[in-house]
């Protein structure tokens, strides 16, 4: 029984570790992807310096990142500006804990690890909006507000869109709807209503173009980011990519079979091989979809404040009740 | 009486600051200066504690206009924008009052970027004043020189050959077409979309490139003189321009994809920040702004100048007045000015480039006006000669700084978001506001 505790805490400690060592190369993939992508979409070369390519451009940023001064404002709220950026973090490094890489390869194989994951990344709005409000700029708190506003709008067509997998697969952990898609063929199948509608609430709950109105440049200079620099900005930075890697992981899970591959061949690897089989296809899936939304980024302009507000209560809430609705009365008459 | 005395205080210069507020307040009937925690204002509202200390501005207002735009009311607070923000085009300052994200007033700081250039000119000879007003509205130096070698020619009574006044026009086009072009990019960018500014910047690039082919300069160019041009074209000029020609309407036209019938983009602008004619015209607004609100002025057509008699081109006008018309009447303008080069080419004379002029130009006593067409609007000089070889008075009127006062009509009640969607169709240039 101890022993059993122990083990458990010992795994927990390892695999949040991992995880947490795993944000930094994500996040720099993400960001050199970003750079790159954008510059070859722009008709420009990129980074092309920093090593082959310029790969270690996006280390080079972290670093810089890390050597710049910390700075606080005279009237910021110090322990609450200081706590913010690790708030906004801790969310999306928490948030990973339940993602499934591959067969085996899963941090916490939870029952309920659905509902683990969206009360995790919740909470990285009241990171925002402490960070809006401790920095004491007027540009920082309408960032802030803007935040609140729109991450607890979009958290709710977010959840409803993901309730019909949910019906779907009968389970809410999400090893066991990888093995529900494995059985039946992806949800994609199923839910191609619910599908678009995650994408874009998911875009806006992680503050992406065309959604980031949090951080609108050209409006409020840099939201509720404004005051930060260093490695407080850093963290902010980290989460943000970290976040969109983490939306696109959950995306690939509900709708595109996760660590299944596009056919069922070969049927059951299975050890260390079927791990390394799965992962690779998780993961091009995964950046599959990073690179729609750097896509997105380089295409759109962003959406004004209303719109977007208007556009989570009218248009996807609906979409996503008729797609619960339509879910649960085929899941009952045909019993899938 | 020493400085040492202890009894005697000698007030610093700051002190002295505030008794002289102290006492224009008491001369314009206000109370004492608001100061946050201490009952009086806003600042007695514990959920405003502070901030309306960093925005209300330490000195007392000193027009009607300042003093209704600094009060407050329930729920609102300033904010500033600019001069250092990342889309204020330049050092431009927008106050504005805001409840929530709604702006209920606002006002543009100008003069960040005064560089005194009218002063500088009167203290130049006429020849030299061509290189100093170059840099007044940065997009369109060409059409900058353009007007005052006019007024000076007027002035000194100087015919310009043919071929001369066909060069300038097609410069003046050229540089109208990148102007146009990045400003699609610019709104873009105001609204959050990288992309358009880019490759709005691959055809300014290869347009600079094609005019520094004839004037030696890529941004200011000099290329103007009193009765003519300084160069003749050239091989490279006309190989770079052929190679521009077949470029052009695709750079262009990657940006109209990207922008003119993009859903966000539209939603944005459409119906947004309403310009009516009766406005723009009594607020003195001209060019495509003027245009895009219906009114079909044009000084090219209106006050031909140059050789635009000579040229077949239709007033393209807009009936909307919104930030879209804006747009798209900036569009149809690039596509105009692109057939008016074709006309220029076509029709471009033989002849010598410039007129016989002396060194050191003295012309008569007297004054002379130009009025030009340019990116922005009614582009204009007013020069008086008093004999010497230097303009006694030179009065330059930028048509960005009189569009920017339109601002304070159009925003109220829109969002802060709009703020940029609504300036950058102005399409404002800090350099020739401020001058």
């Amino acid at each position: 029984m101890d022993l059993d505790l122990l083990l458990g805490v010992g795994r927990f400690v390892l695999a949040t570790t991992l995880l947490l060592l795993l944000t930094v190369p994500t996040a720099f993939i993400i960001i050199y992807l970003e750079l790159k992508v954008i510059a070859l979409m722009q008709l420009r070369i990129g980074p092309n310096r920093v090593g082959p390519y310029g790969v270690f451009q996006s280390a080079i940023h972290g670093f810089k990142v890390l050597a710049k001064e910390d700075f606080t404002p005279d009237n910021a709220d110090r322990p609450i500006f200081t706590m913010a950026p690790w708030m906004v973090f801790m969310a999306a490094a928490m948030s990973m804990l339940v993602i499934p890489f591959a067969p085996g390869l899963v941090a916490l194989d939870s029952e309920i690890s659905v509902i683990y994951f969206f009360a995790i990344i919740g909470l990285s709005v009241v990171g925002l909006l402490v960070a809006g409000w401790a920095s004491y700029n007027k540009y920082s708190l309408l960032g802030g507000l803007r935040s609140a506003a729109q991450m607890v709008s979009y958290e709710i067509p977010l959840t409803l869109s993901i309730v019909g997998v949910v019906i779907l697969t009968g389970t809410l952990s999400f090893t066991e709807i990888i093995a529900w898609q494995h059985a039946h063929g992806w949800a994609i199948l199923w839910q191609w209503i619910g599908l678009p509608v995650f994408f874009i609430a998911s875009t806006a709950e992680i503050n992406r173009t065309p959604f980031d109105m949090v951080e609108a440049d050209s409006e409020i200079v840099a939201g509720f980011a404004t005051e930060y620099s260093g490695m407080r900005f850093g963290f902010f930075f980290f989460a943000e990519y970290v976040s969109l890697f983490i939306m696109s992981a959950i995306l690939v899970t509900l709708f595109f079979g996760g660590w299944l591959a596009p056919w069922p061949f070969p049927a059951q690897l299975s050890g260390f091989g079927g791990m390394i089989y799965g992962l690779f296809w998780f993961l091009l899936k995964t950046y599959f979809f990073v690179f729609v939304s750097i896509w997105a980024r380089a295409t759109l302009p962003r959406v004004r404040v209303d719109q977007l507000m208007g556009m989570a209560w009218k248009v996807l809430l609906p979409l996503a009740l008729v797609n619960l609705f339509v879910t649960a009365i085929v899941v009952l008459v045909f019993g899938l | 009486m020493t400085a040492t005395d202890p009894d005697v205080r000698i007030p610093d210069p700051i002190e002295l600051d505030e008794l002289e507020e102290e006492r224009l307040r008491a001369a314009a009937g206000l109370g004492p200066r608001r100061v946050a925690g201490d009952g009086a204002g806003p600042a007695a509202r514990p959920e405003y504690a502070g901030f309306d200390q960093v925005g209300l501005p330490d000195r007392p207002p000193q027009t009607e206009r300042e003093q209704r735009l600094f009060t407050l009311n329930e729920g609102e607070m300033l904010l500033n924008m600019g001069p250092q923000h990342p889309s204020t085009h330049g050092v431009m300052r927008l106050l504005v009052k805001v409840r929530g994200e709604v702006i209920t007033d606002l006002d543009v700081v100008l003069g960040y970027l005064h560089r005194g250039i009218e002063k500088l000119c009167e203290n130049a000879t006429y020849t030299t004043v061509l290189t100093y007003v170059d840099p007044m509205d940065y997009m369109s130096a060409m059409h900058n020189e353009h007007a005052p070698a006019i007024a000076f020619e007027k002035l000194y009574g100087i015919e310009v050959p043919r071929r001369a006044e066909y060069i300038r026009a097609l410069v003046v086009e050229l540089n109208r077409v990148f102007s146009h072009g990045l400003m699609m990019g610019f709104l873009a960018l105001d609204m959050g979309g990288l992309t358009p500014i880019l490759y709005g910047f691959i055809n300014r690039d290869e347009t600079v490139e094609l005019l520094a082919a004839i004037s030696g300069q890529r941004m200011l160019f000099n290329f103007f003189r009193v009765g003519g041009v300084n160069w003749d074209v050239n091989d490279e000029f006309i190989n770079r321009l052929s190679r521009w020609r077949s470029n052009v309407e695709k750079t262009i036209g990657d940006n109209e994809l990207l922008l003119t019938q993009n859903e966000i983009f539209t939603g944005r602008t459409k119906g947004l920040g309403v310009l009516t004619a009766r406005d723009a015209i009594s607020l003195g607004v001209s060019g495509p702004n003027l245009r895009a609100s219906g009114v079909p002025f044009d000084v090219r057509k209106a006050h031909p100048y140059s050789i635009y008699d000579e040229l077949e081109f239709d007033v393209i006008t807009q009936p909307q007045g919104d930030s879209y018309a804006r747009y798209m009447q900036r569009v149809a303008e690039i596509k105009q000015s692109i057939h008016l080069i074709d006309q220029i080419v076509d029709k471009m004379p033989h002849g010598p480039v410039q007129a016989q002029v002396p060194g050191i130009i003295r012309p008569r006593p007297g004054r002379a006006y130009a009025a030009i067409e340019s990116p922005r609007g009614l582009y204009s000089v007013y020069a008086i000669s008093d004999g010497g070889p230097n303009p006694y008075r030179f009065r330059m009127r930028d048509p960005s700084y009189i569009t920017l006062q339109v601002m304070p009509k159009l925003m109220p009640g829109h969002l802060i978001a709009d703020t940029m969607a609504v300036m950058a169709s102005l399409d404002p240039i800090m350099g020739g506001v401020d001058k």
